[in-house]
C-alpha cells in the first residue's frame, strides 16, 4: 500500500516522507537481523566431533535415558530410575521415551546418531541394533569399564561385541518359543508333525477354537523371529547362501500351516506379536509362538484371562529340521559415544543390571533377567513360570551379528511375506533372495 | 490458488505497476529525472531488501533439501557404514532400472494413481453436486460428509486395516451376514484384495477433499445462467455437460492436480495397512523411497528415487496445466 515516491517532483521531502524514510529504516534494520538469524541458524547445527569434556560422577548432572516400554515396562523402568536416583543424589535421569515399535525407535535413534547429538546419554537398544551403531562410531566401547562380561548369558552378551569392543550391555532377555494349552494338549508336541496333529484334535474336540496356531508373519522384524524361533538357519555363515534345505524345510511348514493343514489362518501373514497375543489370551487358539511377557499376562490376575489362567505352558517350538532353537530378543544397554557423562552413565547401566533391579523389573514387568544370578528362590517365589522359562532360554539363538541386519531383515521379511501369502514358493522364494543377502553381507566388511 | 500469486505480484510491483521511464534511469542526466529515478532505483533496492526474509526462507526449506538430494543421489552415502561419501556418477540412477524394485513399484503408483483419482473424482463431483443443492439439514450432511478429510491419514489407514481383519472386523462380518461372496477373504494377504482395502481407505479419507473443492467451484456459478438454460429447454444431462463442466474447469483442475500428486506420492496408507506387502505387490514409490533412507540408511540410492520422483511428479503437474490450457483455448 506504500505511495510511489517522487511523482510530484517536489524540492524538499515533506515531514511525512521523513516518518516515512524512518521507518523504512527500521524495517531495513528489522530485514537484516531476520536475514543474520536466518543464516546463523543455518550454520548452528553443523558442529559434531568426538566426545566433549567428560563430566566426572561425583559433580551434580542430568543424565538422558532414551527407552521404549508402555504400562508396566514403564512403570518398571521408572521406578529402577527413582531408585537410582535416591542411591545417587547428585545424579538426575531424564527419559526419552522411544516409539514401541522396534523398526521406528531404530529410526528415531538413527536420526539423532546422524545429526550428532550428544544426548541421550544410555539408550535401550534391540539385541540386533548395536554393532550397526557401533561401526559408523555411534556407541561408546564400554570396555573401559571392564563390565564382568561372564554374569551375562553368552549368547545376549555377543550381541554387543564388535571389532574387539564392547558396545552393549544386555538388560534383559527374550527368546520366541511355543505357548500350549495344558488342557488341550497333555504332553507338548517335540516334532512339527506332532503339533500339527495336535492342533488338528484340538479344533475337532474344542469348537470354540478358531485356529490350531498363531504366529506373526506381517511383514516386519517379527516375521524373522518367527521363522528363526521355527528353525530357520540364519547365522553369520548362513547369510552367503540361505537357500538351504534347512530353510526350505521352514518356509515348507509355515506355508503348510496356513495352506495345507489350515491349522493357522490366513490372517496371519498379516499379524504381529498384538494380534497373537489376543488370540492367545482370549483362548481360540491351543498353540501360538510369542515372547514369555505372555507368560506374565496369561498368569497374572489384573486383567484377568480365565481362558488361559493356569493353563498356559511353554516350550521351545519344535524345529522341523533339526534340534529346537529359540530367536533370541531382548535389550541391551548402550551408551552414546558423544555423551559427555559418560562416567555417570556407566553407574545407571550397573545399577540397572544389578540383582536387585534385574529381581523387581522381572516381577514387576515379566522382563527376564540378563543376569545369570538374578534366577534365585526370591525371583522363582514371585513369578513361578521363570523357571519354565529356562527351558526356552536355553537354546536361545541370536539373529546374525552384522552391521547390515536391518538390511537383511527387510529383504527376509519380503522373503517371509511372500511364502505366507503364497505368492511364491519356498525355494523360489529363498532363491530369489539368497543374491541380495549376500550381497548385503559383503558390504558389511570382514 | 492465488497465493503464490499475490506473493509474485508484491515482489514485481516495484518494477512492472509503476508507467515505464523513458530512458534508463542511469542514462539519464536530467537532473530532475535523475532524482526521480534515484528514489525509484532506492525503492527497488528497498523491496529486494523486504523480500530477502522470505526468500531465504524459501530457499532454505525448498532449494536447499533439493540441492541437498541432487547431491546425495550423486554419491555413495550409507550413513551407518562409518565411510564418508564417495562420488558415485549416476551409479544410483542406473540402479533404478536394475534393482527389480523400482519400475514394479512405479507400475504399482501410476495404476493405483489413475483408478483412485477416477474413482475420488467421479463420487467426489456426485457429492458435490448433491451438496449444492438445497435439502433439510444441508449443513449437517456437509459438515458430516467431509470428517473423513479431518482423520489423519495414518489413523483412518489402522482403522481400516482392523475393518478389514477377516477374524475381528465388520467388513467380512457383513459379507457373512449377507451371505456375500468373499466373505471368507483375507483381505490384506492376497495382491488385488490388498489393493481393494488401500484402495478404499485412501478414497474414504480423500473423496471428501475432492468433494470441498468442486464444491466450492459450484458455488461461484452464477445462477441466472441455469434459469435461462431452463428457459430454453435444456434437459438436466444437457445442463451438466454444456454449463456446469466447462464453469467447473478451474476447480477441477486443482483438484486433480492435487490429488494426483497426493495419490502419486501414497505412503502411509501403504505403510500402515501392507508394508507393501504381500511380498512386495503393494510396494509403491514413496514407500521404496522410505525404505532407501530409513531402512537401509542408503541415501545415495534413496536421493535418487527422490529426484526420480519429483522429476514424475513435475511431468504430471505440466501435463496438467497444459491440457487444461489448451482446452481453454478451443
Amino acid at each position: 500500500m506504500r505511495k510511489l515516491p517522487g511523482n510530484g517532483g517536489r524540492a524538499g521531502p515533506s515531514p511525512r516522507m521523513i516518518v516515512a524514510r524512518r521507518r523504512r529504516a527500521a524495517v531495513t534494520a528489522g530485514a537484516l537481523v531476520t536475514t543474520a538469524a536466518l543464516a546463523a541458524a543455518g550454520c548452528g547445527s553443523s558442529g559434531s566431533g568426538a566426545a566433549g569434556k567428560q563430566v566426572p560422577a561425583s559433580a551434580k548432572q542430568t543424565i538422558v535415558f532414551a527407552t521404549q516400554g508402555l504400562g508396566a515396562e514403564g512403570t518398571a523402568t521408572a521406578a529402577a530410575v527413582k531408585a537410582f536416583e535416591k542411591a545417587n543424589p547428585n545424579i538426575k535421569v531424564n527419559i526419552l521415551t522411544l516409539s514401541p515399535t522396534s523398526d521406528v525407535a531404530y529410526q528415531q535413534l538413527t536420526q539423532r546418531f546422524t545429526a550428532g547429538s550428544s544426548t541421550p546419554d544410555v539408550i535401550t537398544s534391540d539385541v540386533i541394533w548395536p554393532t550397526t551403531f557401533a561401526r559408523p562410531g555411534w556407541l561408546a566401547n564400554l570396555k573401559k569399564f571392564h563390565p564382568n562380561t561372564g554374569a551375562f548369558f553368552p549368547g545376549q552378551m555377543a550381541t554387543g561385541e564388535y571389532k574387539g569392543g564392547i558396545y552393549a550391555i544386555p538388560w534383559f532377555i527374550n527368546a520366541e518359543g511355543l505357548y500350549y494349552r495344558t488342557d488341550l494338549v497333555k504332553t507338548p508336541p517335540t516334532t512339527a508333525a506332532q503339533l500339527f496333529r495336535d492342533a488338528i484334535a484340538a479344533m475337532k474336540k474344542d469348537p470354540k477354537l478358531k485356529e490350531g496356531l498363531a504366529f506373526e508373519g506381517n511383514t516386519y522384524e517379527g516375521a524373522v523371529t518367527a521363522f528363526q524361533s521355527m528353525g530357520g538357519q540364519l547365522s553369520l555363515s548362513n547369510l552367503n547362501n540361505i537357500d538351504t534345505p534347512g530353510n526350505v524345510g521352514v518356509l515348507t511348514m509355515m506355508f503348510d500351516a496356513i495352506h495345507k493343514a489350515r491349522i493357522a489362518p490366513t490372517a496371519v501373514s498379516t499379524w504381529e506379536e498384538s494380534q497373537v497375543q489376543s488370540a492367545w489370551l482370549s483362548g481360540q487358539t491351543p498353540f501360538a509362538l510369542n515372547w514369555p511377557y505372555i507368560f506374565a499376562l496369561s498368569q497374572g490376575s489384573n486383567p484377568a484371562y480365565p481362558a488361559v489362567k493356569n493353563k498356559t505352558g511353554w516350550v521351545p517350538f519344535p524345529n522341523p529340521v533339526g534340534s529346537p532353537q529359540a530367536s533370541l530378543g531382548g535389550d541391551d544397554l548402550v551408551m552414546n559415544a558423544k555423551s559427555t557423562h559418560q562416567a555417570a552413565a556407566w553407574k545407571f547401566i550397573q545399577y540397572l543390571t544389578s540383582d536387585q533391579a534385574q529381581i523387581a523389573r522381572a516381577i514387576a514387568a515379566g522382563d527376564p533377567p540378563s543376569v545369570k544370578s538374578a534366577y534365585t528362590a526370591k525371583l522363582y517365589a514371585a513369578a513361578p513360570y521363570f523357571r519354565q522359562e529356562q527351558a526356552v532360554f536355553a537354546v536361545a539363538t541370536p539373529r546374525p551379528v552384522t552391521p547390515v541386519y536391518t538390511q537383511i531383515s527387510s529383504q527376509l521379511q519380503t522373503m517371509i511375506s511372500s511364502v505366507l501369502s503364497g505368492q511364491a514358493s519356498p525355494s523360489s522364494a529363498l532363491k530369489a533372495a539368497a543374491p541380495t543377502v549376500k550381497q548385503l553381507q559383503a558390504t558389511a566388511g570382514p | 490458488m492465488t497465493a503464490p500469486l499475490e506473493g509474485k505480484a508484491a515482489v514485481g510491483a516495484v518494477t512492472s505497476a509503476r508507467p515505464q521511464p523513458p530512458k534508463r534511469p542511469d542514462s539519464g542526466r536530467d537532473h530532475r529525472l535523475g532524482r526521480q529515478y534515484s528514489l525509484i532505483a532506492r525503492d527497488r533496492r528497498f523491496g529486494y531488501l523486504l523480500a530477502t526474509p522470505t526468500v531465504l526462507v524459501l530457499l532454505a526449506i525448498t532449494a536447499y533439501p533439493l540441492i541437498y538430494n541432487v547431491w546425495n543421489s550423486l554419491h555413495h552415502d550409507v550413513i551407518n557404514s562409518g565411510l564418508p561419501p564417495t562420488y558415485a556418477g549416476v551409479a544410483n540412477y542406473r540402479k533404478i532400472f536394475t534393482d527389480h524394485q523400482f519400475l514394479p513399484a512405479l507400475a504399482h503408483t501410476a495404476g493405483f494413481t489413475v483408478v483412485s483419482v477416477t474413482v475420488e473424482t467421479v463420487v467426489g463431483l456426485a457429492l458435490a453436486l448433491a451438496l449444492n443443492r438445497k435439502f433439510p439439514g444441508r449443513g449437517f450432511v456437509r459438515a458430516a460428509v467431509f470428517i473423513p478429510w479431518a482423520v489423519p491419514t495414518v489413523v483412518s489407514a489402522q482403522l481400516w486395516k482392523s475393518m478389514f481383519d477377516p477374524q475381528s472386523g465388520w467388513v467380512n462380518y457383513v459379507l457373512t451376514a449377507l451371505h456375500l461372496p468373499l466373505a471368507h477373504t483375507t483381505w490384506l494377504a492376497q495382491t488385488w484384495t490388498a489393493w481393494a482395502a488401500i484402495l478404499a481407505a485412501d478414497a474414504w479419507r480423500n473423496t471428501p477433499f475432492m468433494a470441498i473443492v468442486l464444491l466450492a467451484g459450484l458455488q461461484v456459478i452464477p445462477t441466472d445462467i441455469y434459469e435461462a438454460a431452463k428457459i430454453d429447454g435444456a434437459s438436466t444431462w444437457r445442463t451438466f455437460w454444456r454449463l456446469t463442466l466447462p464453469l467447473l474447469r478451474p476447480a477441477l483442475m486443482v483438484a486433480l492436480i492435487f490429488r494426483t500428486l497426493s495419490s502419486f506420492l501414497i505412503f502411509d496408507v501403504v505403510y500402515a495397512m501392507t508394508s507393501g506387502g504381500p511380498g512386495t505387490s503393494t510396494s509403491v514409490l514413496s514407500y521404496l523411497n522410505w525404505q532407501a533412507f530409513l531402512v537401509y540408511d542408503d541415501y545415495g540410492y534413496g536421493g535418487a528415487i527422490s529426484v526420480a520422483l519429483v522429476v514424475i511428479a513435475l511431468m504430471i503437474a505440466a501435463a496438467y496445466v497444459r491440457v487444461f490450457r489448451s482446452e481453454q483455448v478451443l
